[in-house]
């Protein structure tokens, strides 16, 4: 049976708009979560600017924990949790917290790696000057680091692009919930290219506006 | 002004102790243009970050207008710390920031009132000479611009002191003589103290009242610069004075000297202060028997002060050269070379 793709648009609208939502919102809370780790990672270890191994290696630990976790197994590992937390454990507010979990320690790897891309001669300068150490988190490390962590936090945005098709298996809706509903168990190829081509779609501009981002942030 | 006294810096790397500063004592007047000079490996980078605690004394004291900064707080030693200008041999700008920011940001730290600031970093700029480049980035400038930059932001909270880490180090000789220039106006318009760390000698001599050498750690000689050249006495120091002053002489040289069955009588001169302008030789000439064949020399200015050296050979009867070095050697001193030694 075929369904006729103008017929069905609105479903995939419907589709476009869950996806962006889903990314949207993890993106937010994860990076809200992650950055600030990123940072706790690269000042808190041998060296940094408030040095504390104990915290850096549960940190760490931590961190690697759920970056452990393949996507899918913690979809369903943290659904007592998810319930917890949005009330239930299906639809596309309850796809938001496994992403997070999933995106947010990956986003704090991501982060620490481009602070530690900041020149430690320019940490040290401002050190020379007496500026605290919030003041050289907030006025040395994240202005230098900007432009890279914009351009990490693309890569993010796209991986969780992904994840969010799997979230379809937690009713999460979105458009690999429909490539997966539509095109693969009911085997109607034409939804599976339109989903597949919008998905193609997202990540082209979510990276090229990454890139222009980026590139701006190189100078403030 | 900045005082060490017998300080030390241990760092322990895989159980073995390194000593990269042991019992230095250094006196730094007020106003003077200091210099501390090693090879790479010498201690040096590390004495210049005791001086602000970006590296913490392992003993010893070192005391900043009186102060010991390791007993202050951390707020305390923040304070201190904007009265001590720093610039760096890689200049360390916020690469993101225009000239404008870069040279504002220890007034922004120390949430100095816009308007203020504004017109504080024409006036650095306007000093440094960069006054057009004010909203520029730092990689549009050329190196030396990236260093009157740091010499703008290390003055614009108007300190006591300036360290400079290398600051020339990555420079071309050309700019490496306008930066210094530059940090002899900073010392001779805002009488600041400035403790310059270097590999150069030639930056030393340029600019420099006093210096110290340093090798493993430790302080293997120090004096004005005058004194150093004049009169070095460790080996490392000739080392470094070599490395501007030519004092070797040129293998030709040295074997036109054996050909000619010479070579015994050659002799090492150096000349200090109004004697570099004395006619020693023609005197010598005149008033003994002995001809005086020059070999090779360089005459320069230390701290304007005239300086030179000459090698010169003598040539006569034995008793005569020992007269006539006699009378030269009253005058100024001298030492003998050894043909097959240089």
């Amino acid at each position: 049976m075929q369904v006729n793709i103008l017929e069905f648009w609105p479903r995939i609208l419907q589709a476009i708009n869950e996806t962006l939502i889903m990314v949207g919102v993890s993106l937010v809370v994860a990076a809200l979560i992650g950055i600030p780790l990123g940072i706790a990672l690269v000042v808190t270890r041998q060296g940094g600017l408030l040095q504390n191994n104990a915290f850096f290696k549960g940190l760490s630990v931590v961190i690697n924990f759920f970056r452990s976790i393949p996507f899918i197994i913690l979809l369903v590992a943290i659904l007592p949790l998810t319930r917890f937390l949005v009330g239930t454990s299906i639809g596309t507010a309850a796809a938001v917290v496994p992403l997070v979990l999933f995106s947010g320690p990956y986003i704090a790897r991501l982060v620490e790696s481009s602070l530690l891309e900041v020149k430690p001669g320019v940490v040290e300068a401002a050190e020379a000057m007496g500026a605290s150490p919030w003041q050289i988190i907030l006025r040395v490390y994240v202005p230098e680091a900007l432009s890279s962590i914009v351009l990490n936090l693309t890569i993010a945005t796209i991986g969780l692009v992904g994840a969010s098709a799997m979230a379809g298996f937690v009713g999460g809706g979105g458009l690999g919930d429909l490539a997966i509903a539509y095109g693969y168990q009911r085997f109607e190829t034409d939804i599976m290219i339109v989903t597949v081509l919008l998905l193609v779609l997202i990540v082209q501009i979510v990276q090229t506006l990454g890139n222009v981002l980026s590139k701006k942030m190189r100078r403030q | 002004m900045i005082q060490f006294e017998n300080v030390s810096k241990v760092y322990e790397h895989n159980g073995k102790e390194l000593r990269a500063v042991d019992g230095v004592d250094i006196s730094i007047e007020k106003g003077e243009i200091f210099g501390v000079i090693g090879f790479s490996g010498a201690g040096k980078s590390t004495l210049v970050r005791l001086v602000n605690l970006l590296e913490q004394p392992s003993g010893g004291n070192i005391l900043v207008e009186g102060e010991d900064l390791s007993r202050l707080s951390k707020p305390g030693l923040r304070k201190m710390r904007k009265r001590i200008g720093m610039i760096f041999q890689h200049f360390n700008l916020l690469e993101s920031k225009t000239v404008l920011h870069n040279v504002a940001f220890p007034l922004i730290i120390s949430g100095t009132p816009k308007k203020k600031i504004k017109a504080r970093v024409e006036e650095v700029l306007d000093f440094v000479g960069l006054t057009d480049k004010a909203h520029q980035y730092p990689e549009e400038l050329s190196g030396g611009q990236k260093q009157r930059v740091g010499i703008a932001r290390a003055l614009i909270t108007s300190p006591d002191i300036l360290l400079c880490d290398e600051a020339t180090s990555a420079l071309d000789p050309e700019t490496t003589k306008s930066i210094l220039q530059l940090l002899k106006r900073v010392r001779d318009e805002y009488n600041l103290t400035i403790l310059m760390i270097t590999h150069e000698m030639n930056a030393v001599r340029e600019v420099c009242d006093r210096v110290a050498v340093m090798e493993n750690g430790r302080v293997i000689e120090q004096g004005s610069i005058f004194e150093l050249f004049s009169n070095p006495q460790h080996p490392t120091t000739k080392n470094f004075i070599q490395s501007v002053m030519e004092s070797d002489i040129p293998p030709s040289i040295l074997s036109g000297i054996e050909e000619r069955g010479g070579g015994r009588h050659v002799y090492r001169v150096t000349f200090v202060r109004e004697k570099a302008a004395q006619p020693i030789f023609s005197q010598v000439a005149k008033n003994y028997q002995v001809e005086v064949n020059v070999l090779f020399g360089q005459i320069t200015e230390l701290q304007g002060i005239p300086f030179g050296q000459l090698v010169v050979e003598l040539l006569g009867e034995d008793r005569e050269i020992v007269r006539a070095l006699d009378y030269i050697q009253r005058t100024v001193s001298v030492q003998e070379v050894e043909a097959d030694a240089g």
